[in-house]
């Protein structure tokens, strides 16, 4: 039983792990810039809670307005898409990407 | 010194100190808490300059890390940083600040200072630096310099309370030495006076010069009456009692016989029952004074031809005669009379002044009982 579950946790981050390859990476695959996109949410929005709030809001609805970039950088290539994805796959993708990037854990 | 002037001079010093002890209490308490303050705002600008060191070196992190960052560590003070839901993200100090709304506080030997950041490089929202306290230590200094100036204040006021009570003491001396001459002088004539009635009494008169000699004896009997206690009052802070044993008996004897004259002028009865052999241990002189003034009180105050009883037994002596009495107030005010006269000596009613020393001085306790209209008695029990 325990084991199951331990398989199915494994498999879940794995999966989750992998969908976000696939979901965000694609597009931002080795992008420097993601890094520094987390820095600039960071920077603005200090907390975990608030900088995951602000990112989900922006892909659901991305304007120029609400963007952590540069002004030339958007009006040179434009906001992104919506995103297609549902609600709760977005919020786990935000949770990899907030895992995998952010600041507080690499402070030493 | 007497002892009026020694009280002035306490009464005086005690004003004049309290006033200007409170004064220089108030001055330093003032410059205390204002010299605290200015280090304490002094501590509070270091510990500014330290947090906003503290922002700069953040913001360089900030911007040129990429895959670790490293936490700004300096070596005067310790800091901490917290997001905006004020939870810890750093820190490099030893203590859990849990209040993050005052700038400025100590806590235990450190303090503190508090500032919000933005942007939050790193995320951080609050920056916390720790400092060791300066102690503020300049409580001893002003301890000492009190003290110093209490002193001065000390020596100072009692030259001046001295130097501006002078011209008073000097005219009190005056005065003292002029009531204590004119005493002496009187001490002559009255004993001539006596000396030559006693001699005169034996040579046969007509009645009439014979009456008004009695009366005139009287006179100077009450006149040496008064002497007497006046070269008491005198002397009494002057002399120290010398103590013997006495025959009680005889001198009351004696005193009796004294006054003999007096209360025949008032036709006054004068029952007598004295034990033989009452001793008691005491200055004569004290002693004397206090049984004439209580002779002479009931003499003054009993109406005419009636009956004085004079008792004296092992342990009392009581006088009682016939006179208007008093009622509990007067005797009340007699007592309070005695009190008030124990701090300015001299003046009317000398008599219960010395009543009052001379029993307090003994230990005799004194009971007065008396009536309106019926007498008094005064009762001496020792
Ligand atoms: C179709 C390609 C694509 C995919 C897929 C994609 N992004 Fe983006 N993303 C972009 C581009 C282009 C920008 C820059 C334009 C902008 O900021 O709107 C961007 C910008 C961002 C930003 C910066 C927003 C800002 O404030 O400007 C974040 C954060 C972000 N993406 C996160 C994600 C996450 C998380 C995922 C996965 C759920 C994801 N992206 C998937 C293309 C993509």
């Amino acid at each position: 039983m325990v084991k199951i579950i331990l398989l199915a946790l494994i498999s879940l981050t794995f999966l989750n792990a992998s969908s976000f390859e696939e979901n965000c990476l694609s597009c931002h695959g080795n992008d420097f810039k993601f890094n520094m996109m987390m820095k600039k949410y960071t920077q603005k929005y200090s907390s975990e809670k608030r900088i995951k709030e602000a990112i989900f809001d922006y892909l659901k609805e991305p304007t120029s307005e609400k963007s952590v970039l540069p002004y030339e950088y958007i009006n040179r290539f434009g906001t992104k898409e919506k995103t297609t994805l549902d609600d709760k796959t977005l919020r786990e993708m935000i949770d990899v990407y907030y895992d995998r990037f952010n600041l507080r854990s690499k402070i030493y | 010194m007497y002892k009026s002037e020694k009280q002035t001079i306490f009464y005086v010093l005690g004003l004049y100190l309290s006033s200007t002890l409170l004064l220089i209490a108030t001055l330093f308490a003032t410059y205390y808490f204002y010299k605290q303050d200015e280090l304490m705002h002094a501590e509070r600008e270091i510990l500014k300059e330290y947090s906003s060191a503290l922002e700069e070196k953040l913001l360089f992190v900030h911007e040129n890390s990429d895959e670790r960052y490293e936490y700004p560590r300096f070596e005067n003070f310790k800091s901490a940083i917290y997001d905006i839901d004020k939870k810890l993200i750093f820190s490099t100090l030893d203590t859990k600040i849990d209040n993050l709304d005052k700038d400025f506080f100590f806590k235990g030997s450190n303090s503190y200072y508090i500032s919000s950041l933005k942007p939050h490089y790193l995320g951080a929202a609050y920056s916390v630096v720790e400092k060791k306290r300066k102690p503020i230590d300049i409580l001893n200094d002003l301890i000492i310099t009190a003290l110093i100036i209490i002193t001065i204040t000390i020596i100072t006021s009692f030259f001046l309370v001295k130097l501006v009570l002078k011209p008073l003491r000097d005219n009190l001396r005056l005065l003292d030495n002029f009531i204590k001459e004119t005493t002496h002088e009187l001490n002559t004539p009255i004993t001539t006076i006596l000396a030559n009635i006693e001699t005169l009494d034996s040579k046969s008169c007509d009645e009439k010069s014979m009456r008004k000699l009695q009366r005139i004896k009287t006179a100077s009997t009450t006149i040496s009456n008064l002497y007497q206690d006046l070269v008491y009052l005198l002397l009494n802070h002057q002399i120290s009692s010398q103590n013997e044993e006495l025959n009680i008996s005889e001198i009351l004897n004696q005193r009796v016989h004294y006054f003999s004259q007096a209360a025949n002028v008032k036709k006054l009865n004068l029952h007598v029952d004295i034990k033989e052999g009452v001793c008691f241990n005491a200055d004569r002189q004290k002693i004397e004074r206090l049984i004439d003034n209580i002779l002479s009180n009931a003499i003054k105050y009993t109406n005419k031809s009636t009956t004085i009883k004079v008792v004296l037994t092992q342990h009392t002596f009581s006088v009682s005669d016939e006179g208007k009495g008093m009622s509990q107030d007067e005797i009340r005010t007699i007592f309070q009379r005695y009190r008030r006269f124990d701090k300015t000596q001299g003046g009317f009613g000398i008599g219960y002044s010395i009543i009052k020393s001379i029993i307090d001085e003994y230990c005799i306790k004194i009971n007065i009982e008396s009536e309106l209209d019926k007498g008094t008695k005064v009762t001496l029990t020792w």
